[in-house]
């Protein structure tokens, strides 16, 4: 029984002529002697005769179109990082070059003096920095000049602005904080001047701050500075003059 | 030998062998992966459809297999090619056996029903039918082992290959896979 077995281990390979010479002879021999191992043998040609019935199927076209299209994303996909390899590099090399010669020239410059950098640097963007520095001054009358110097700058330069409203709401002079006003009045088209002005009128304890933030009001024609005003009338700590300002310039308002 | 010669005369694409066109789509070439399709994608396919016994399936199955080729290009170091596409769709099998492991038994039999060749007689249909019945009997590995073996015609050795084992184990274990297969074909009969 045992030999039938091991016979019937190898009858696969025998059928298929894949034994060594000994081992095939072996199989032979006993095959002639064994009824039962002969049997086996049938059967096995015979399923094995069934299963190469099988073929190939063929799959649809679909497979081969998709595949198409994938193949075709995955090729344009791994193009850009190619492609952008390349001006990346040279994008590098570029800021090398320039990055030095901007060394170059600053080098070069800082040998020069303060006049001939102005000169070079764009005179406007200069002049508008040196007004920002100048309200910031510890003179007086260096911010005023700084002041009425802003006025050369467009509605768009909103640090300007910002700078000057800053000087009407904090600075300790009463003359810059005036001039900041009549300064602003230029650029009374921006809300936010307007919305400073206003709200200057309310904590402005100069009157002479308050007489030029209310005669500007009332040429903007701000309406919603008549009730600050309204109000500053029945104040009894307003001066007269004050008032008298007010009268006139609210009754351009109503 | 003779394929050196060949290339060395006359390069043309479609003379190169799997191998020598992988290295190629390894390098970036992937539009020559359309040769590698036109030569593998039937037998894939044939392959997935054994194991699965899912048309649509199969054919998904398939186009993941070339997307994966793509994938791992880099990891492709100039061995058998065969032997290396067939390592990546008995992977894409074993995952979608497992994501699929609680439907399949109500997917299959729809599926092989649906085969309606014309030139196949009623009663050869029939044996095909039960023979796929019979052969989703058999475990994934000793199934896989009859598929290669027997409808791909890939040789012992690669299978060894594929599979990570050795040319006589592979041997012993194909012939006692088609035993198997075998008996419960005939105990089941038509």
């Amino acid at each position: 029984m045992t030999k039938c077995n091991e016979i019937q281990e190898k009858l696969s390979q025998f059928i298929e002529g894949d034994l060594p010479e000994v081992a095939n002879s072996e199989v032979k021999k006993h095959l002639k002697n064994c009824d039962a191992c002969q049997k086996e043998l049938e059967e096995i040609k015979s399923f094995l005769s069934i299963l190469n019935k099988n073929e190939m199927e063929i799959p649809s076209t679909k497979l081969k179109t998709n595949f198409e299209k994938m193949l075709a994303q995955e090729i344009e996909n791994s193009k850009p990082k190619v492609v952008q390899l390349q001006p990346k590099q040279d994008w590098k090399s570029f800021l090398k070059v320039a990055a030095s010669v901007a060394i170059i020239i600053s080098a070069f410059l800082f040998g020069k003096h303060q006049s001939t950098i102005t000169k070079i640097a764009n005179a406007k963007e200069e002049n508008k920095q040196e007004v920002l520095a100048m309200l910031e001054n510890n003179s007086a009358s260096k911010r005023i000049l700084a002041v009425t110097n802003a006025e050369e700058f467009t509605k768009d330069d909103i640090k300007i602005i910002e700078a000057l409203i800053n000087r009407l709401f904090f600075d300790k002079n009463a003359n810059v904080r005036l001039a900041a006003a009549e300064t602003l009045t230029k650029f009374s088209s921006k809300e936010i001047v307007r919305d400073a002005l206003l709200k200057a009128l309310v904590t402005e304890k100069n009157s002479s701050v308050q007489i030029e933030l209310i005669y500007i009001l009332g040429k903007i024609q701000e309406k919603r500075a008549i009730k600050p005003m309204e109000k500053m009338l029945t104040n009894e700590e307003t001066p007269e003059f004050v008032k008298q300002e007010i009268q006139i310039n609210l009754s351009n308002l109503l | 030998m003779v394929l050196r010669i060949e290339t060395n005369q006359k390069p043309t694409l479609k003379h190169l062998t799997d191998e020598e066109l992988m290295l190629q789509i390894a390098n970036g070439k992937l539009e020559l992966l359309t040769i590698l399709f036109d030569r593998y994608h039937v037998r894939i396919y044939n392959f997935f459809n054994k194991m699965v016994q899912n048309k649509m399936v199969s054919e998904d199955l398939t186009q993941d297999v070339f997307l994966k080729v793509i994938k791992y290009k880099t990891s492709y170091k100039n061995g058998n090619f065969a032997a290396w596409i067939y390592t990546i769709a008995r992977n894409i099998f074993s995952t979608h056996y497992q994501k699929t492991k609680k439907e399949r038994s109500n997917v299959i039999d729809d599926d092989t029903l649906e085969t309606n060749e014309t030139t196949v007689s009623e009663s050869r249909q029939e044996e095909l039918d039960h023979l796929q019945k019979a052969l989703l009997k058999l475990s994934n590995s000793d199934r896989e082992l009859i598929v290669m073996h027997r409808f791909q015609e890939i040789k012992y050795e690669q299978i060894a290959q594929i599979v990570g084992s050795n040319e006589n184990a592979v041997k012993v274990k194909v012939h006692r896979a088609l035993k198997k297969l075998k008996e419960i074909y005939f105990q089941t009969a038509v």
